[in-house]
């Protein structure tokens, strides 16, 4: 059986260290403004106190992750879904793009993406967003994302054999469910790592996001 | 409270609006043709008509300042299959067409008034499909502030109750000009517009109420969502310590509450300079009020996740 072909990303959160180096190889390599950041860096923060009664004391647990996301190409792309000109389409390899010569700059697939992926860009007056350093995989080379990443958490490549290498977890707050967008995305969660919905912490850099 | 979705504010509401006028002023010629002659009810509600096609066609043109790329505009029919933004665009040039064939036909009593009459009705039904289409574009799974069945109610109360008081204005205004030109006064005419007025006021009493039974419901459950984005949302609708969600409330209240009553007791036995300050102030205020709570209905938007 072939399955159709499919790319996306994968992420260790253990050893993401939230150094940014591939947000920024991002945004240099496509040259985008101010306020355009088509992959973020969330940092993720909570914690709890564990009391032991017999010993009178309490333990602090308190735990930062970080997870980079840009578009995650999903199975069920709500932008493409609500996009009023078909300026948003699907390709042939899943990867979801956006034809700037459709575009009329409405930002209602700003509204429905839950990873915040496509993004206006007032200059241009359209939305834009990953679109997988299409260029660079034509000539062989890593996104630029993939590139950067100094710690090497970061890969791409078909997600079956993704999933197959990693598992398919992408159920990791802050993220949303997965259920929604089936995105392609494979993560290793963090070992403090809280579940979808049973999230404790919050966003500590929406500023950044 | 920022302003940033202004088009899209200035659209909804002049959108509804039109839709709400349109659909009252068939309300009123039904009930008026059982009491009067087709001229008569023509003759107070056709400057009524006349003027919601500068008030659509002034919604639509505001929607194009929403866009980035404006030039691109006739590609937004290329999702009508798929994205309700699509069908909202399509709706809504479909109402403003079908309604200025009416009102010409109308003004140059072309057709048989049968035929004009079956046009009116489609152009109600488009408008109709119009709100419907308007509050789909809202039910986003991933926004769960918008993604609730008050967002169509509250949709549809917004042009019932502004349909209801702006041609109520019209009504009056139409009077008063007629007054101050000097032209004779009709007294069938006057009659029939008196009891339309009192209608009017309990209409707006009873969309009041049913707004004030949806407000509450909405707002606990999104406190109730237990979602970050909700919680971003309840905040957002809180914003400057409530003090623009309590301004909406008390507007609309007064407008449609209070005025809605005065409205009906001076319809009945007020002088018309009395009668005409009612139903322009319950209309001022009823539009300030929605168009204050439709600004926050965009500033309420958080989507789930990141």
């Amino acid at each position: 059986m072939t399955m159709a072909k499919q790319l996306g990303f994968y992420l260790d959160q253990n050893y993401c260290t939230g150094c940014k180096a591939c947000q920024i190889a991002c945004k240099d390599k496509n040259d985008l403004p101010v306020g355009v950041t088509w992959r973020r860096v969330v940092e993720y923060t909570g914690g709890a106190w564990t009391v032991d009664d017999n010993a009178g004391t309490f333990s602090p647990h308190v735990f930062t992750y970080y997870t980079s996301v840009s578009c995650n190409h999903c199975d069920n792309p709500l932008c493409v879904e609500v996009c009023p000109t078909e300026a948003m389409t699907k390709g042939a390899d899943g990867v979801v793009t956006v034809d700037a010569d459709k575009c009329i700059g409405c930002r209602y697939c700003e509204w429905a993406c839950p990873y915040s992926a496509p993004q206006f860009n007032a200059e241009s007056g359209v939305v834009t967003k990953c679109d997988f350093c299409a260029d660079y995989l034509a000539e062989g080379k890593d996104p630029a994302c993939v590139a950067a990443c100094p710690v090497r958490v970061l890969k791409f490549g078909e997600i079956a054999e993704l999933r197959a290498r990693y598992g398919a977890a992408a159920d990791i707050e802050p993220l949303p469910d997965p259920s929604i967008t089936r995105p392609n995305l494979v993560i290793t969660p963090h070992r403090n790592a809280e579940m979808v919905g049973s999230g404790t912490g919050h966003i500590a850099n929406p500023e950044e996001i | 409270m920022h302003v940033s979705e202004w088009p899209l504010v200035v659209f909804t509401i002049l959108a509804q609006m039109s839709v709400g006028s349109f659909v009252a002023l068939g309300v009123v010629q039904v009930f008026a043709r059982r009491k009067a002659d087709v001229a008569t009810v023509d003759k107070l509600s056709d400057p009524a008509l006349y003027a919601i096609g500068p008030v659509m066609v002034g919604g639509l043109l505001a929607s194009l300042f929403h866009l980035g790329n404006p030039l691109n505009v006739f590609n937004v029919l290329n999702g009508l299959g798929s994205s309700w933004l699509s069908r909202e665009i399509f709706f809504g040039s479909a109402f403003a067409v079908a309604g200025a064939v009416f009102a010409v036909c109308q003004w140059r009593g072309w057709l048989t008034p049968l035929l004009r009459q079956v046009l009116a009705a489609v152009t109600a039904a488009i408008g109709l499909v119009l709100v419907l289409s308007m509050s789909m574009v809202y039910l986003l799974d991933t926004v769960p502030a918008w993604n609730s069945w008050t967002t169509p109610v509250t949709f549809y109360l917004t042009t019932l109750l502004l349909g209801a008081l702006a041609v109520g204005t019209a009504f009056v205004v139409e009077a008063w000009v007629r007054r101050t030109r000097g032209k004779e006064q009709d007294a069938a005419a006057d009659t029939l517009m008196r009891s339309a007025l009192k209608g009017i006021g309990i209409a707006a009493i009873a969309l009041l109420a049913a707004e004030f039974v949806v407000i509450p419901t909405y707002v606990l459950s999104l406190a109730n969502d237990g979602s970050a984005a909700a919680g971003s949302s309840a905040a957002a609708l809180m914003a400057g310590g409530g003090a623009w969600f309590v301004a909406r409330l008390v507007l609309v209240a007064l407008g449609a509450g209070v005025l809605g009553f005065f409205l009906y007791r001076t319809a009945s036995k007020g002088t018309e300079k009395i009668l005409a300050i009612t139903a322009v102030s319950a209309f001022a205020l009823v539009l300030v009020a929605e168009t204050l709570g439709r600004v926050l209905f965009y500033n309420q938007m958080f989507h789930v996740g990141i």
